[in-house]
């Protein structure tokens, strides 16, 4: 039997994932998810920091690494067992305080155009869960001004960092829509991916 | 036959041919899926658990077991966990590998020939004997479905 991807390609908010039961294949719930965390150079999430589960839980001292992600659901992400958990320091703590400095940063083009401030991070399922764009409140520049839109990141922009530069053609990229966004990620990215190859010939 | 069909038969012994307890629940393993011990009350003594090897015959109206010192105590932590309901399959959510929920399980069909469990059935649909990954006491976790 072929194992199946990890996760369908669905595209989810990374907030959403927060309080999500982690369950192992033997059907225990072993925890809850607390956050997730970015590798700093972009591309797929590294894995998730944990809670124990119920209401005002404490966070735990383990986390789940990417690698122990069996599957990520509408309604748990599954681990195979809990010897794959590691100490949450093992994942990088300042990747998890980055993360924090994302949310309410404002996006700029490389154009220097201000699209809005960042509500969320937007992933995509698949062999592993990728960053592929920000959900955001649209500032004047983008002509909805106030409204929440989404809009795209190149595949290989970092999640992290003080400035959060897109690309001025991520402008003509924007949904109003989660259901809509992941054809706009793909056109955008094949857009980037044709212009560079374009310079590469030149 | 089903888990709701089977439940509350009488547990006849052969060698005394008298009623020594009741059907009360069952307890699925993996690998492959089947019913492993049958959860009994009513019984003389302190025996709550049958293994599915001890019994001679699963009819419609009984079922058989040589005599009573088939009815045990539990062995280890994991028949521990079944004879406190840790374990009960009825009524516990279901998992697809992938994380996403399929219902939940409102009964059982399983061969009483074999013990063997044919299909879990959910509100929604009935899911293979042979998808069931593992089970423990927030969910039953099952193969993502091959046909979807």
């Amino acid at each position: 039997m072929i194992p199946p991807s990890p996760t369908s390609a669905i595209l989810l908010r990374a907030r959403e994932l927060a309080g999500r039961p982690v369950v192992t294949l033997g059907g225990e719930l072993e925890a809850e998810i607390k956050d997730v965390v970015f590798e700093s150079d972009g591309g797929p999430v590294a894995g998730f920091t944990l809670r124990n589960e119920g209401l005002f839980s404490r966070a735990r001292k383990d986390a789940l690494p990417w690698r122990a992600v069996h599957g990520v659901g509408r309604d748990a992400v599954m681990i195979r067992d809990v010897e794959q958990l590691v100490p949450a320091e093992e994942l990088a703590p300042k990747k998890v305080a980055r993360k924090g400095n994302v949310l309410d940063d404002r996006v700029l083009t490389d154009s220097g155009r201000e699209l809005g401030t960042v509500l969320d991070v937007v992933l995509q399922g698949g062999a592993g869960l990728d960053v592929v764009g920000y959900e955001i409140e649209a500032s004047e520049g983008l002509g909805t001004a106030g409204r929440r839109v989404f809009i795209p990141l190149p595949d290989t922009v970092a999640v992290s960092g003080e400035n959060l530069i897109v690309p001025a053609s991520a402008a003509e990229f924007v949904s109003e829509d989660l259901s809509g966004f992941g054809a706009a990620v793909d056109e955008f990215r094949s857009r980037l991916r044709e212009g560079r190859d374009e310079g590469e010939q030149n | 036959m089903l888990f709701s069909d089977a439940r509350k038969s009488d547990v006849v012994s052969i060698g005394t041919a008298t009623k020594v307890g009741r059907v009360d629940g069952f307890v699925v393993a993996t690998g492959p899926a089947r019913v492993a011990l049958l959860r009994v009350g009513k019984a003389q003594g302190d025996g709550t658990l049958v293994s599915w090897a001890d019994v001679q015959g699963f009819g419609s109206d009984a079922v058989t077991v040589a005599d009573t010192a088939v009815i045990r105590v539990p062995s280890d932590e994991w028949e521990q966990r079944s004879d406190s309901r840790d374990l009960d399959i009825l009524g516990k959510r279901v998992l697809s590998e992938r994380g996403d929920e399929l219902g939940e399980i409102t009964d059982v069909d399983f061969d009483p020939e074999t013990g063997a469990v044919t299909t879990f059935i959910t509100g929604k649909e009935t899911i293979g004997g042979d998808r069931l990954i593992g089970h423990g006491r927030y969910a039953v976790v099952v193969t993502v479905d091959p046909s979807a």
